[in-house]
């Protein structure tokens, strides 16, 4: 079986990715969501030019999903269990990895887009807003694989509305920590490139709650 | 591996139907679960205070990994006296040693949460400064697991109750009534059995939250804040309700 025929059984969530009572695809699951990531992130990485950022980028953004996701897996594993849904587990991960595997396809998709307007646009701002607005699209085309594996879970015990709302609240929690801890992924020209920034090291809601207090006493 | 096929068993409810009337697991089991889960979350709680060298880094993560089990138990020698007493009141069949066991199960269920959110703990502790930040993060974490501890209590206390209301009586019961008669409307009796375990869940849960609230304050600090000396307890001050106000307030400065 070819690589896009993979592809599109994932997108369209046929094949071996469309029967539940099958075994669970990891090894294309795995390769897919490595191979989107690795590529989007090289793109994303290329906005000064500089391929070590690009390399960087690349390696950054399979980091991303794989420290959020060990990060919440087991609470996924607690909360399926004490709502009663232990025995869908299998059919959960399943439901969330190809997802996660839709996200990075997605990405791949969009990253001509990307490189598109890394040529028009000369201000980092912008780019890194436009970067933002991708991986947008791309969660939200992920939410409609999950939505597709969740269906029948959700028919069959409505208690998955719980554990699917549980995983995305504490995921994008982590998710939103560990982007800032990773930060640069489209590396500004006008700095040295480097892995991390040496002031990164810091919490992004600390940041938030700090911005926002000084706008709202002006201080 | 007895303990932890225990914990998956009470986390899937295998314990709380209706017709199993309490949990029968031995309570030294579930005190084991809860001291090994107790001890997991206490060192990711620790290691704020571990890495960052404050004074006594070593003995605040040690302090940490004694402390959060503690909390539990402490709580559940409080309280456990007044749920045994209500759901007597409320005339449930849960004996002595029942409802021992079926609250050591839901805090059992509390802790396992907990600890599965160890590692969400843990990350932040690895890339935060914000001592406020991780206290809060922690009082977010107890709470919900508390808020899920519950509910299993909850579960489990509505199963005891429509358990005894549909079952037939025991031998050694005097029946009140002829055996054919007890279960003669049992969506009525159940309905009834259900209210019962309401209100004593209800009144239990408020008794529960804030002696647990009271005790964690007691028992504080439990993260370490680096720029202050090592204390196993602090000075008795304030409560709860207020220190949480004042961290968020701290972290918004």
């Amino acid at each position: 079986m070819t690589a896009l025929a993979e592809i599109e059984d994932l997108l369209r969530g046929q094949g071996r990715f469309g029967d539940p009572s099958g075994p669970m695809p990891w090894r294309p699951l795995v390769a897919v969501g490595l191979a989107g990531g690795l590529f989007y992130g090289a793109v994303m990485g290329s906005y000064g030019l500089q391929p070590r950022q690009a390399l960087y980028s690349a390696l950054k953004v399979p980091l991303l999903v794989g420290v959020s996701t060990v990060t919440c897996l087991p609470n996924l594993y607690t909360v399926n269990a004490a709502l009663g849904l232990g025995p869908d587990f299998p059919l959960v991960m399943r439901a969330i990895l190809m997802a996660q595997g839709t996200v990075a396809v997605v990405l791949a998709g969009l990253a001509p887009i990307t490189a598109f307007f890394y040529f028009g646009i000369a201000d980092y701002g912008a780019a890194v807003a436009i970067n933002g607005l991708i991986f947008l699209v791309s969660a939200l085309a992920g939410q409609v694989t999950l939505s597709r594996g969740y269906r029948s879970l959700v028919a069959a015990n409505p208690r998955h509305r719980i554990g699917r709302a549980a995983w995305l609240t504490l995921y994008l929690f982590v998710g939103i920590q560990a982007a800032w801890l990773l930060r640069p992924f489209v590396g500004d020209p006008a700095l040295s490139t480097r892995f991390f920034r040496s002031e990164a090291w810091g919490n992004a809601y600390v940041e938030v709650a700090t911005l926002l207090w000084r706008v709202l006493t002006s201080r | 591996m007895r303990v932890f096929r225990t914990i998956d068993q009470l986390l899937r409810g295998r314990h709380t139907g209706p017709q199993e009337g309490g949990i029968e697991v031995r309570a030294d089991t579930l005190l084991l679960a809860i001291a090994i889960l107790g001890v997991a979350y206490g060192a990711f709680m620790g290691l704020y205070a571990a890495l960052r060298g404050g004074s006594n880094a070593a003995l605040q993560m040690v302090a940490s990994m004694a402390k959060v089990p503690l909390l539990f138990l402490l709580t559940l020698v409080v309280t456990f006296p007044s749920l045994y007493v209500f759901s007597a009141l409320a005339r449930s069949r849960l004996t002595f040693e029942a409802t021992l066991r079926l609250l050591l199960g839901a805090m059992t269920v509390n802790m396992a949460l907990l600890a599965s959110f160890g590692p969400v703990t843990g990350f932040f502790t690895l890339s935060t400064e914000s001592y406020p930040f991780v206290v809060i993060l922690n009082v977010a974490f107890f709470a919900i697991s508390g808020l899920i501890g519950l509910s299993f209590l909850r579960t489990s206390l509505t199963g005891v109750f429509e358990a005894d209301s549909v079952l037939p009586r025991a031998a050694w019961q005097v029946p009140t009534a002829p055996q054919t008669e007890a279960p003669r409307n049992p969506p009525e009796a159940k309905a009834r059995a259900g209210g019962a375990a309401k209100d004593v869940f209800r009144l239990w849960t408020v008794i529960y939250a804030v002696v647990g609230a009271q005790m964690g304050w007691i028992l504080r600090p439990f993260v370490g804040d680096p720029h202050r000396p090592f204390q196993l307890f602090r000075e008795r001050q304030g409560n709860f309700f207020i220190a949480v106000l004042e961290a968020l307030e701290s972290l918004f400065r």
